[in-house]
């Protein structure tokens, strides 16, 4: 890694880009799955798995690819250790 | 003052020497100079409504007599606006290099009174007095000495062309003291009194732009006082740097010193031609060959060039003048011709040339190095944008008090969980 010319690199300032952000799944009475203040999950494009760095702290994500009501994707993954609901960029 | 290291990397300063300065300022302005040169040199002028066609383009006015202001025309107007406001205007085509030569004569007569004289804008000089005591006596005095020499200088010239004279510590303050003296006199600033004396005055005295202006006066700030009354924090936060120079200025913090010119020996190269010349394209490839000649002067070796000047006589008795300073001063031939043609380009000389005369007028150091990297135009144009950024980051920071710039950095750009590939860092430009 290479720091940027006058800036001193300092672990304390760097900050991350792309971190997860929890999200909060719901399925309403009808079947149908939505993201809560974010929309009704209309389709389910694709799905992966990762696991990860299971010689320290094993992280363990399914990630699904989703289309919303209005044809926005969205990424989302469920962290299979805690079963907390996250959205990320891929 | 920009600083250059060499290659083997000692610092030296861009000018050619060190220049003298002087805190201690007196301000010399003439009003309207090149119309007073006018009205100099054709008698009965004076009495009359005139205006200057403008240099660049002869289709609007460049300046405006008293006469003809009362009669509604201003600065800017088109010569058919005018005309319709004023029948009896009379119009005049400038003479650049006689106005110029005027204000030099004038520059040259002032250093008979103090070594320290720097030239603002045609009918605009400061001259340092630090150090003049011993030979004048006290401030009144030395604006006396400086008045009788204008007084000499101003012999064939008009009596409307009289000039207002200034003094104070620091170039503002004498600007100010100037600027509010009435027609051959001086207002003298004591040294200590500098921030009563400012608080009175309108802040149409400081250099602000006409938006920064209509913002301060829809704030209801009408004098200096009243700006050096806010806290210095708030103007830079609604102003950004500008905004803290003007309140530091208004405020009398600061005293700019007047910095002497070090009297350059200019390096000429003149081309008369057969019969005058009126196509554009001869008059450029004149261009080149007098660049060509000028830069194979043995003294401009190890020097780049900062500052030319292009001078056309043309048929008849008018004059043509560009006067160009590189922001990259250079010794390549390409970008030292670059803006001169861009000026031939979009103000052509308004008749045909006489004579064509090319002068370095000032010179920044040079090794072979920096002009091979001036040659690299991608590298310059880098340069120019980082630049540009740093200058950005560092009005935003002065504004909001925190970095909102960062870079990013790759982190682990190889890593399966996204938020591992990447990483922002303050950027501190």
């Amino acid at each position: 890694m290479v720091a940027p010319a006058r800036a001193p690199l300092r672990i304390d300032r760097l900050r991350a880009v792309n971190a997860p952000k929890p999200v909060v799944l719901e399925l309403d009475a009808s079947g149908v799955l939505s993201v809560s203040k974010v929309g009704k999950i209309e389709a389910i494009l694709e799905t992966w798995r990762i696991d990860d760095e299971w010689w320290r702290q094993p992280i363990s994500r399914g990630y699904m690819e989703v289309m919303l009501e209005g044809g926005k994707r969205l990424v989302l993954f469920q962290d299979l250790i805690t079963g907390e609901w996250f959205s990320q960029m891929p | 003052m920009t600083s250059f290291r060499d290659i083997f990397g000692s610092h030296f300063d861009s000018e050619m020497s060190q220049r003298p300065t002087s805190v201690l300022a007196a301000c010399v302005w003439i009003p309207l100079f090149p119309l007073r040169c006018e009205e100099a040199r054709h008698e009965g002028l004076a009495g009359y409504s005139i205006a200057l066609l403008a240099p660049d383009t002869t289709r609007k006015l460049w300046q405006v007599s008293p006469h003809a202001r009362h009669t509604g025309v201003k600065p800017g107007m088109t010569v058919s606006q005018a005309i319709g406001l004023c029948p009896t205007l009379r119009l005049i085509e400038p003479d650049p290099v006689h106005y110029d030569e005027q204000f030099a004569r004038l520059l040259s007569a002032l250093t008979a009174v103090s070594p320290v004289v720097e030239p603002a804008e045609l009918g605009l000089a400061y001259v340092g007095t630090a150090g003049l005591e011993g030979i004048y006596g006290s401030a009144v005095k030395i604006v006396a000495a400086i008045k009788r020499t204008l007084e000499c200088w101003n012999v064939g010239m008009s009596e409307a062309s009289s000039f207002r004279l200034g003094w104070g510590a620091g170039k503002f303050t004498a600007w100010v003291a100037a600027s509010r003296a009435k027609r051959s006199e001086a207002i003298v600033v004591p040294i200590g009194e500098e921030q009563k004396f400012l608080a009175s005055q309108p802040i149409a005295v400081l250099p602000l732009d006409p938006d920064i202006h209509r913002r301060l006066r829809q704030l209801g700030i009408r004098t200096l006082g009243a700006l050096a009354a806010l806290p210095e924090e708030a103007i830079a936060a609604q102003f950004g740097s500008v905004g803290r120079r003007l309140w530091l200025l208004a405020a009398g913090r600061i005293t700019e010193p007047v910095v002497g010119r070090v009297s350059p020996e200019p390096i000429v190269a003149a081309l008369t031609f057969f019969t005058p010349v009126g196509e554009r394209e001869l008059l450029s490839h004149s261009l080149d060959q007098l660049i060509a000649r000028a830069l194979r002067h043995p003294r401009r070796i190890g020097w780049r060039v900062h500052a030319l000047r292009l001078r056309a006589d043309l048929d008849g008795s008018g004059s043509w003048l560009a006067t160009i300073l590189l922001k990259d001063p250079s010794a390549d031939a390409m970008r030292i011709a670059a803006p001169l043609k861009i000026r031939l380009e979009q103000s052509p000389p308004t008749g045909a040339v006489e004579r064509l005369v090319l002068e370095f007028t000032a010179f920044a150091p040079g090794t072979a190095e920096l002009q091979l990297f001036a040659r690299d135009a991608q590298a310059a144009a880098r340069a120019g944008q980082q630049r540009a950024l740093q200058s950005a980051a560092r009005e935003i920071r002065m504004r909001i008090k925190r970095s909102s710039l960062y870079h990013i950095i790759e982190v682990q750009p190889w890593s399966r969980l996204p938020e591992r590939r990447y990483a922002l860092i303050d950027y501190e430009p």
